[in-house]
């Protein structure tokens, strides 16, 4: 079953997540105005990104260079007579026509570049069909790629409050890191600003402290902790209220077990 | 008479009448309005205070349904109608991701100062393109320990199941005798 809706309510990054997170396969189909977008993913990385119809299409690779016109007509037959399941790709580097740093190269810089321009869109509607996969001649990536670093430069083009503000309503929110941060973060290339900020993350300074701290505006705190947010890096959460006696929060009264079994046992009955 | 109390709470047209419509013994007490505002793009009827059902439990104990009102302007009845609750119930319409940052923003009031047990049930299972429980997950950003249960809230069955599981997260956290 196909997910369906647009950009405006749930940003390309936070697709990207979804995708990476819940290893999703499928084509992400984008709209806008007369723009369109197409974005495959195989277990959560990246395969292709295109955003004209026609760069599916293996021609591709021959207006990007990686090919001449007579060596993709060679990947073309050794495809017809490969076995079923075989990609374009897998001929292209089986039978060594490019070597395979320069195909993945060469289709990396282009999906980025694709993909990249796609945060710049205010709205779009998005589809994302489960399973679906490029067809047998669309050139994919040999290494298909991790979306957290596309997540992160996603996230540095943000130039307005509004995408943030929902996930942090507020300056006097405290950033926390994650228990277990994923392995692959490691893909994520941090620029010296974000890593500044990053060492100043300590379970208690707000994020309007950070900002102080590090002489950066509160807009740029907020849109690199956005960042790190959306990579999974770190969480963010409200500092406690203070309360009058300075002491915790009272807690709520805790509930009978025998009056919670008493409704269980009549709600398992209706 | 002893009377308890649970909340089921949701963005506008997430199903909440209808859930405590299908479990309630009584005709649900609603206050249903005509829907003036942006709520009117989406539906007819909108409750505008609170939805009241209630449950029987035995002679000298009753279980009290209260739904919260969907449209933000409403907000203020939260605080009332969630004090001295047992339990939450947050149901998402898992078919509108446009509503998905506004469920956010209400597990964030309900339940980040508080310990407030809760689940999350992911309604309209039965629509095509509704997001599966694993996919709110990430895309509400909740962790592994959160219940994100398959919801259809017309569907007696389904309605009892998530208030079970909502019952269990309570019993985790009640003491003995
Ligand atoms: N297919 C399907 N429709 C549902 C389900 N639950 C609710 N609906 C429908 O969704 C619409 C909204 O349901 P309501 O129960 O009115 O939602 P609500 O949360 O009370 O809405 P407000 O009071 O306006 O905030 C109605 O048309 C319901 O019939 C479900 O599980 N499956
Ligand atoms: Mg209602």
């Amino acid at each position: 079953m196909a997910l369906v809706g647009n950009l405006r309510d749930f940003g390309l990054s936070d697709f990207l997540y979804l995708v990476d997170r819940g290893y999703k396969t499928g084509g992400l189909h984008l709209a806008y105005q007369h723009e369109m977008a197409l974005l495959f993913f195989e277990q959560g990385k990246l395969l292709l990104a295109v955003r004209r119809p026609e760069d599916v299409q293996a021609a591709l690779l021959v207006r990007l260079g990686v090919l001449t016109a007579e060596e993709l007509n060679r990947a073309r037959s050794g495809l017809a007579m490969s076995a079923d399941g075989t990609t374009l790709t897998q001929v292209i580097v089986e039978e060594q026509l490019v070597p395979r740093e320069r195909l993945q190269r060469a289709l990396q810089a282009f999906t980025e570049e694709a993909v990249y321009g796609l945060f710049a869109w205010p709205e779009g509607e998005f589809r994302f069909e489960q399973n679906q996969r490029p067809a047998h001649d669309t050139p994919v990536i040999p290494m298909p790629i991790s979306v957290d670093h596309l997540i992160m430069e996603g996230v540095r083009r943000i130039d307005e409050w509004g995408r943030i503000k929902d996930r942090i309503p507020s300056t006097d929110m405290v950033a926390h890191f994650l228990e277990q941060p994923r392995e692959h973060l490691k893909g994520v290339k941090l620029s010296t600003t974000e890593w500044r900020l990053l060492a100043r993350i300590n379970d208690r300074d707000t994020l309007a402290e950070l900002a102080q701290k590090t002489g950066m505006s509160d807009f740029e705190v907020c849109r690199i902790v956005y960042g790190f947010l959306t990579t999974g890096l770190v969480e963010v959460q409200r500092k406690p209220r203070p309360t009058s006696r300075g002491s915790q929060p009272a807690e709520p009264p805790k509930v009978k077990k025998s009056l919670v079994n008493r409704i269980i046992h009549r709600i398992k009955d209706m | 008479m002893q009377t308890v109390k649970m909340v089921v709470t949701g963005a506008v047209n997430a199903g909440k009448t209808e859930f405590i419509r299908s479990i309630s013994d009584i005709e649900v007490v609603s206050t249903e309005r005509r829907a003036t505002d942006d709520t009117r793009m989406i539906k007819h009827e909108t409750t505008v205070a609170m939805d009241f059902g209630r449950i029987a439990i035995a002679d000298d104990l009753v279980l009290h349904l209260f739904g919260t009102p969907g449209q933000k302007r409403f907000d203020f009845m939260w605080e009332i109608l969630s004090e001295g609750m047992l339990g939450l119930v947050i149901l998402v319409d898992s078919t509108r991701p446009e509503t998905f940052r506004e469920t956010n923003r209400i597990i964030d009031f309900f339940v980040s100062f508080r310990e407030t047990p809760f689940v999350i049930a992911a309604n309209k299972q039965d629509r095509p393109n509704a997001w599966a429980p694993d996919e709110l997950r990430l895309a509400l950003r909740q962790p592994a320990h959160v219940k994100i249960l398959p919801c259809v809230a017309s569907d007696r069955a389904s309605v009892k199941n998530i208030l079970l599981e909502l019952l269990y997260v309570i019993q985790e956290n009640s003491e003995e005798a």
